[in-house]
């Protein structure tokens, strides 16, 4: 890959560099500026913060709405104060509960994602999991009489000597800096796959990343840093209650994510700090009025402002940007294209590399697919045709999937898919392109192809890479289609046609061995056709890849097929050479629905 | 003395299943007509308790405190539908977290309107019944009354009238409802403020037997909530999941430690969903 | 509703005072910080504690004051419980820079308000009947603890009724296990036994798989000890409902919440240092004044609500004995010093506690109590043995 110096650094330094020294300075100069209650409220409010950062994280930046951070932030108040209850205060004693807040909270929270995001679970019960937890949790320290404390909670324990300065810096220290290492994270490229599976979960599978393992590892990421705030809070504030574990607190903590702007970081962190200066200023003169406000304001934002206060001043700003400036706007920093040399050039031969062998799919007493088999070869293109109701697209999910057939084998590049789920068979040389154009629409063009690119080479969690590196055959469709031009554009805004150009290159970025198309040219031009064509016979010649094709464009299929099979019912009723199927009256009498042919040319 | 606990247990379970339903059908009809989850359920539980509260202190006949409930929380129901909720259909997670808002909202003006001390609802029957050797609370016992008759009342509307046909349209299939002229955006606002009206029913009821607070329906919230989830769309299927896992939470109540089993129904409706994530409805 | 408006009344008051009484006078006046649970369990006794302060307040005042400047009352809400008081006392201790804190709180709430306490270094009387042995030498306490409170209902139950098996239910937080684990070892040693303890959390309101464990052990004589306020009144409703009629002594009940409990509350035995019963001219002169003073709107003077109103006046002793409001002097003066209020003569001279005139009552179906036994000058035993006075 060539390599090309960094022009991304300077901006990237000044827009997290400057604001991050500045908030610095003012932690460090707090205590001299503020009287010792705000010191003391803000000190709190700075680890409440901490929490409501992994909130926005979660719910912000990778589309999980979760209730259950208060439970972690619990863990961690309850680690810290049942350790030195029991145990006393001593050096020893703090890196113990320290452990101990840590473990306990990372467990739990693996066993959590491992229960939340199991393949096939929906968002809703992720959260309800996220909802039960706290409750578990506040239920638990309940029953644990005095050595949890139960309702009174637990207090009088000895804790870190630190000053209420020192406490206000050390808060203050930690909240720069996570939103400085958040920042660079969430933004790098790695970070781009959180924003990929919040905007379309089921491409990032179908490009090979196990998007339940990134989610199971973000929440014990996430909840080990919430237990580290709660440690912190309680050292600050000497009591640990169950209302700091409970579900109140835990929607507490999204309300102030909802109201700062969910995924902006800094959203969480001033929603946090004003919600709790506030409501201990006015808890005492106006305590109802104010929570009215905010519960108000809650459904606002919620209704008609998803972005609450940073996310619309973000696209305000977006906004006036584009009115203004004369170029397009962009969704990330310039980026050059580069072509990956093959280390080993596209073999000659012949291998077969789809198996197919009595696939059956059964729903109920209803048979979708019955004794499907077939094989296809390098450097074939066969294209799947049929009435509706055939069974195509059951076929394609069927290979691609390794739970979805009810009978059979299938095999993918000589390997059985056993009950493999999509991204492990995508790991066996397998992509496959949507009916309609799946790609992810808040990121932009280079972002997309370089997902598509992360199972291939893991990406950087720290820098946004200035450089796509693409296979020879992905980077040709970019070029050819016109999106070589538009690499920072948010595919949102792409034409129907470029959309699926979009996908088609992300998905050869994958450098698969097989293809499924689910009618790709439904919705194409007649020239944007005929350029789908050559781009499909080039792979096949050049790349030896073989490509099944789902198609209802007879003529379509005729041009650029060297084999065609002809599903009816669920069963095989031809599968040949394209001209000897397209000949054969068989297939008239299948797509017209009766047996005399109608004469002239058959198209759908 | 074996014996007596039986019966105590058996009655605990069959009293605990009606309250639970009363307190989660509200919930059901929002969910199987609307497809979006109601919080501002718990709300709305407290809505009815604090009219129950309003008609004791006028000195009104307690039959009547049911009454009074249903008709705040249909219409603060109805407006709620009409301002908020109708915005977020097609937004379940906002819903959810919009309803939350508005339960914030609700209970500050009851706070605001009421104070946030707690206070009491004497109980309109009180005494004993005697049950196979055990004297067992009326109350209680009337309250599974009141689940059958709301049971048969809501499944009477729903398969008896033109209301509920229309409804049962709309669950099946919302666009071809439409098509054919049922006024789905009307049936949606009924229906809304039907199950709002149904949650303040609920509260007052259940007033009589603890207290009245602003947050009091909270602990309602999320058992109703699991209890909604694992029954689909069925008003059946809500009874018998209350049946069998209220009956576990008074079992484990009972026989483990009253604390632990508050959490039998959040942690076995949890497990359900994860065996069964479309309900156990066979609808 | 009455309720929020009698209470928005006396804040207004509250506040109308301190506005009033700041340019009358050139000093500024004293503050008195009564951080109570106006929301959660002990709401439905706090608008009493806080009648009671302002009464106190108001008769104080009208005489002069204290070293010649008036008091002020802040009130704040601890939700009855840990995080609330946390909130409260901050906002009392350092942000209203109260001079000293009186007030009626659960446990749970005095437990997390004493570190608040020592940092600020501010006096802290506790006027809330409790578990005992809570000890701080910035707090002291002139209600009543277990040694004073149990065994009048203990030896009661046991020779006037016979009973020998005894359930216990309690509300699981420092409060609740403290006073039954005392009942519980009273109990033995008087050769009685107990055949059930159960606990809920303080804001647990379905007390039904513990009233059923309580009809199958068919013990003699209940006694329980719940957070006072809400979850009385639940376990007390639903004990009538569930038919329960067994001598009943309820440890933590007072007169108002009994009151309000209705026809459910008749036939329980209490043990308090307070009833309105109480005989005696300074009881009736209280009585009269906040009858006087609140009309309609008055709530029941009760074991909780009273000591707090002998508890400004001890203020106003110790600051006077001491000359000055400043901490240390008025902390060391306040054991020295005693008061007449309407439980009699009050001096918190044992380790920070008080002898008190201890009451068996019973409730009657109006709602009264009536005085079965007095015991004069119990002695609260050695609650704090190592803080000197």
């Amino acid at each position: 890959m060539a390599s090309v110096s960094l022009p991304g650094l300077p901006s990237w330094l000044i827009r997290i560099g400057l604001p991050s020294i500045v908030a610095m300075l003012l932690v460090i100069a707090g205590p001299w500026i503020l009287d010792t209650y705000m010191l003391n409220i803000l000190a709190r409010a700075l680890f409440v913060a901490i929490a409501a950062l992994t909130v926005d994280i979660l719910w912000g930046f990778s589309g999980t709405l979760t209730f259950g951070q208060s439970a972690f932030f619990g863990i961690g108040a309850y680690a810290l104060a049942i350790g030195f209850t029991q145990f006393g205060f001593g050096p020893w004693q703090a890196l113990l509960a320290l452990g101990a807040a840590l473990g306990l909270a990372a467990a739990v929270a693996g066993f959590v994602g491992w229960l939340a995001f199991y393949p096939g679970s929906t968002p809703l019960y992720a959260s309800v999991i996220s909802l039960v937890l706290p409750i578990v949790v506040v239920q638990l320290l309940y029953s644990g009489g005095s050595f949890t404390g139960s309702s009174s909670g637990l207090v009088g324990f000895e804790s870190f000597d630190l000053s209420l300065e020192g406490w206000f810096r050390l808060a203050g220290i930690a909240v720069v800096a996570m939103l400085v290492v958040a920042s660079i994270a969430l933004s790098s490229d790695a970070g781009r796959v959180l924003s990929a599976m919040r905007d379309n979960d089921e491409r990032c599978t179908y490009l090979g990343i196990d998007t339940s393992l990134v989610r199971i590892s973000l929440t014990v990421i996430t909840g080990t840093i919430a237990a580290l705030a709660g440690f912190g809070y309680v050292g600050f504030s000497g009591v640990a209650a169950p209302e700091n574990a409970s579900f109140v607190f835990g929607t507490q903590l999204v309300v102030m994510v909802a109201l700062g702007g969910r995924g902006t970081l800094i959203g969480a962190v001033v929603g946090a700090l004003v919600i709790e200066v506030a409501s201990a200023y006015l808890s005492s003169s106006l305590p109802f009025v104010w929570e009215l406000i905010v519960g108000l304001a809650f459904v606002a934002v919620i209704v008609v402002l998803p972005g609450g206060l940073f996310g619309s001043l973000r696209d305000a700003s977006i906004a006036l940007r584009r009115r203004f400036a004369a170029a397009p706007a962009r969704a990330s920093s310039p980026v050059a294209l580069a072509t990956l040399e093959h280390t080993a050039a596209a073999p000659d031969r012949d291998d077969v590399v789809v198996e197919a062998d009595h696939v059956s799919r059964h729903f109920g007493s209803l048979s979708v697919l019955s004794g499907v088999s077939f094989t296809a070869r390098r450097g074939e293109l066969v294209s799947i045709v049929g009435p509706n109701g055939a069974g195509k697209t059951t076929l394609i999910r069927c290979l691609a999937d390794g739970r979805e057939r009810s009978e059979g084998t299938v095999r993918i590049g000589g390997r059985p898919i056993d009950r493999l789920a999509p991204d492990r068979i995508v790991g066996l040389g397998l992509g496959r392109k949507f009916q309609a154009a799946s790609v992810f629409e808040t990121l932009s063009v280079a972002d997309c192809l370089r997902i598509a690119r992360v199972r291939i080479e893991p990406p950087s969690f720290i820098q946004a890479s200035p450089v796509l590196a693409l296979p020879a055959a992905a980077r040709a469709v970019v070029e050819s289609s016109g999106l070589a031009e538009r690499l920072g554009e948010e595919a949102r805004f792409l034409s129907h046609g470029l959309k699926q150009a979009l996908e088609l290159a992300m998905v050869l970025a994958l450098e698969p061995q097989v293809l499924l198309l689910d009618e790709p040219t439904a919705g194409l031009t007649r020239v944007e056709r005929q350029g789908f064509a050559s781009v499909l016979t080039a792979l096949v010649t050049r790349e030896r890849l073989c490509v099944l094709i789902i198609e209802h464009d007879l003529d379509f299929v005729r041009q650029i097929s060297s084999r065609i099979i002809l599903l009816h019912q669920g069963r095989v009723a031809l599968d040949g050479p394209a001209a000897d199927v397209v000949g054969d009256p068989l297939i008239r009498e299948i797509y017209t629905g009766n047996k005399r042919p109608r004469g002239g040319e058959l198209t759908t | 003395m074996r014996f007596a606990l039986m019966i105590t247990l058996v009655l605990d379970i069959m009293t605990t299943a009606a309250i639970l339903f009363i307190v989660s059908a509200g919930l059901l009809i929002v969910f199987g007509v609307m497809k979006i989850i109601n919080f501002a359920h718990a709300s709305f539980i407290t809505v009815g308790a604090y009219a129950a509260l309003v008609a004791s202190r006028l000195g009104l006949p307690p039959m009547l405190a049911p009454a009074m409930a249903f008709l705040a929380g249909g219409l603060i129901g109805a407006a709620a539908e009409r301002v908020v909720v109708r915005r977020l259909y097609g937004r379940p997670l906002d819903a959810i977290l919009a309803t939350w808002g508005l339960s914030i909202v609700i209970g500050q003006l009851v706070t605001l309107a009421f104070g946030r001390e707690v206070q009491f609802v004497p109980a309109p029957v009180s005494g004993t019944v005697m049950i196979l050797g055990e004297d067992y609370s009326g109350y209680r016992l009337l309250m599974v009354l009141a689940a059958i008759v709301i049971a048969a009342f809501f499944t009477g509307l729903l398969n008896g009238t033109r209301l509920g046909l229309s409804t049962r349209a709309v669950i099946m299939n919302e666009t071809l409802a439409q098509g054919l002229g049922i006024d789905s955006t009307r049936v949606r606002l009924i229906t809304f403020g039907i199950g709002c009206g149904l949650a303040a029913i609920a509260g007052a009821l259940i007033t009589p037997l603890a207290s009245v607070d602003p947050s009091m329906g909270l602990s309602w919230l999320i058992g109703a909530f699991m209890l909604v989830m694992i029954s689909g769309g069925s008003l059946l299927t809500l009874g018998l999941s209350c049946f069998v896992l209220g009956g576990l939470q008074v079992l484990a109540s009972t026989f483990i430690s009253p604390i632990l089993g508050g959490l039998t129904i959040a942690v076995l409706a949890a497990v359900a969903l994860r065996l069964r994530p479309e309900g156990f409805a066979r609808a | 509703m009455p309720l929020s408006r009698s209470l928005s009344t006396m804040l207004a008051a509250a506040a109308c005072t301190t506005l009033l009484a700041a340019p009358a006078l050139a000093a500024d006046p004293i503050k008195i910080g009564v951080p109570v649970g106006l929301s959660g369990a002990n709401s439905v006794v706090a608008p009493s504690v806080v009648q009671s302060a302002q009464l106190a307040i108001d008769e104080i005042n009208a005489k002069g004051g204290v070293l010649g400047r008036q008091l002020a009352l802040e009130v704040a809400d601890d939700g009855s419980g840990a995080a609330g008081a946390q909130k409260a006392f901050d906002s009392l201790v350092f942000q209203k820079k109260v001079d000293v804190l009186i007030s009626m709180e659960t446990s749970a709430a005095r437990n997390a308000g004493l570190p608040i306490v020592a940092r600020g270094k501010v006096p802290y009387i506790y006027t809330s009947f409790y578990e005992g042995k809570s000890c701080s030498p910035f707090m002291y306490v002139n209600a009543w603890v277990p040694e004073q409170q149990v065994p009048p209902i203990v030896d009661y139950f046991n020779k006037e009724k016979g009973a020998k098996k005894f359930f216990l239910i309690g509300s699981d937080y420092a409060f609740g296990r403290g006073m039954l684990a005392f009942t519980k070892a009273y109990i033995e040693k008087t050769g009685g036994k107990v055949v059930g303890e159960e606990y809920l959390p303080m804001d647990g309101s379905d007390w039904t798989p513990i009233i059923s464990k309580l009809k199958s052990a068919a013990p003699d004589a209940l006694i329980t000890s719940t957070a006072g306020g809400a979850p009385n009144v639940t376990l007390t409703k639903q004990l009538r409902a569930a038919g329960v009629a067994l001598p009943y002594g309820n440890l933590a009940v007072d007169e108002g919440t009994a009151k309000s409990m209705g026809t459910d509350a008749e036939g329980i035995y209490l043990s308090a240092s307070y009833v309105t019963g109480i005989d005696s001219a300074a009881n009736k002169t209280f009585l009269a004044a906040m009858q006087k003073k609140f009309g309609a709107e008055l709530k029941t003077p009760n074991d909780l609500s009273v000591p707090e109103y002998e508890a400004v006046y001890a203020y106003k002793a110790a600051a006077e004995k001491a000359g000055s409001t400043e901490e240390a002097k008025v902390l060391k003066a306040l054991g020295e010093i005693s008061v007449e209020g309407p439980r009699g003569k009050i001096e918190m001279s044992k380790q920070h506690h008080a002898p008190l005139t201890m009451y068996l009552g019973q409730v009657q179906a109006d709602g009264t109590v009536k005085v079965i036994k007095s015991f004069p000058s119990v002695d609260p035993g050695p609650q704090c043995p190592n803080l000197k006075s």
